[in-house]
């Protein structure tokens, strides 16, 4: 471990800005799109992990004691912030590793058999223009492969 | 409220929380369940009191692991305020004297403190805060509400102006809670709830429970200027 890596990151933890929410600027989603076809052009983008119409009670009450997709939805997000701040590298193998354990946890068997055999990911920011939302693409990513044991 | 029973209060709150938080990382990718089973494992030490001391030194090493595999906190400021009070309690193990021991926890308490005011400092000073656009911005387009129904709420300019002002207000005036243990109790009572709020609103549930574990800081802090005079 590289000692002034680690003072990098340590350091904000000992001496915190505390400046929660100060700026609301452009808000990233992270989206995504399959295909066989890794030189197909023409994708049909869908947002990751959308968030639900409604939450019932039980389920509020549940995730104040484990709220483990929804924290790991929002590291996401910030990931996608890294990415655009040049921790590209890190930033991009996270996202690429927890898209993909969600397409075979969605494909079931974990085999990914049925899916796709290439996925890829675009960045886009939300932000206000006037009185309407603009959305940006700030990334699109190269297919990966949907099945790959050595990014896992 | 004495220095070893705050001491002791805040291990035991800090080592729920990260036990909640380690819960959360059981499914997750395998190179970070390694590190959060570790967490695990030492935050239940903690809890029963076995060798605090050096179960703190442990989870000190843990969060730098934690922070390396994450290139960061992994939960934003609820991960830094779990390495803050980790590393202090720590600190608070290796210092020589009570004396010392008193600056380490004040310094907790002061960060604590600074944790809210900073922040309604930092929005006091944007018109959009003042305005309530920033909080219509936060549930319009933000990542942040945890359902289409909570964006819903951008819909109601003057409650999230009165929303916007509350927030400011909270956390400006937190500081005067120190003034009283009345006031404390009022004010860490807000807060707690202002916490439950952001959790209901945004899903912040690790917020809830890792700020609670810096309180019993404030409360020896405050009885401890009371002392003084």
């Amino acid at each position: 471990m590289a000692i002034p890596n680690l003072l990098k990151l340590l350091l904000p933890a000992l001496f915190p800005s505390w400046r929660f929410f100060d700026v609301i600027g452009p808000s990233p989603r992270v989206e995504l799109c399959l295909t066989d076809n890794p030189e197909n052009d023409e994708a049909v983008w869908r947002e990751c992990r959308p968030r639900p119409a409604q939450l019932r009670f039980r389920d509020r009450l549940t995730g104040f004691f484990w709220n483990a997709r929804w924290n790991e939805t929002l590291y996401l997000t910030n990931c996608a912030e890294r990415f655009i701040q040049g921790q590209e590298e890190h930033a991009s193998r996270e996202i690429r590793r927890r898209l993909r354990s969600d397409l075979l946890r969605a494909e079931g068997e974990g085999d990914g058999g049925n899916i796709p055999a290439f996925f890829r990911f675009r960045l886009v920011f939300v932000s206000r223009d006037d009185d309407s939302l603009r959305r940006d693409v700030a990334f699109v990513s190269p297919p990966y492969q949907t099945v790959d044991p050595l990014d896992r | 409220m004495s220095l070893d029973l705050a001491i002791r209060l805040t291990e035991i709150l800090l080592s729920i929380a990260l036990i909640q938080q380690s819960l959360e990382h059981v499914f997750g990718l395998r190179d970070e369940r390694v590190h959060y089973f570790v967490r695990l494992v030492l935050s239940v030490l903690l809890l029963v009191g076995i060798q605090p001391q050096w179960v703190c030194v442990a989870l000190f090493i843990n969060a730098l692991f934690i922070l390396r595999r994450f290139q960061g906190p992994y939960n934003g400021g609820s991960d830094l305020l779990s390495v803050l009070l980790i590393t202090c309690l720590c600190a608070v193990h290796l210092m020589p004297s009570a004396q010392w021991q008193e600056y380490v926890f004040g310094y907790l308490a002061l960060q604590v403190v600074f944790s809210y005011f900073k922040s309604g400092w930092a929005k006091v000073i944007y018109r959009d805060w003042r305005s309530g656009q920033a909080l219509r911005d936060v549930f319009a387009f933000s990542v942040y509400p945890v359902s289409e129904a909570t964006r819903e709420w951008a819909t109601q300019p003057r409650l999230l102006w009165a929303m916007s002002w509350a927030v400011i207000l909270l956390e400006l005036l937190f500081p005067l809670a120190m003034l009283s243990p009345e006031a404390l109790a009022a004010g860490l009572t807000l807060a707690m709830a202002f916490h439950v709020a952001n959790f209901v609103m945004f899903g912040f549930n690790r917020f809830v429970w890792v700020w609670a574990a810096a309180y019993p800081s404030l409360i020896w802090l405050q009885a401890r200027l009371d002392l003084l005079g």
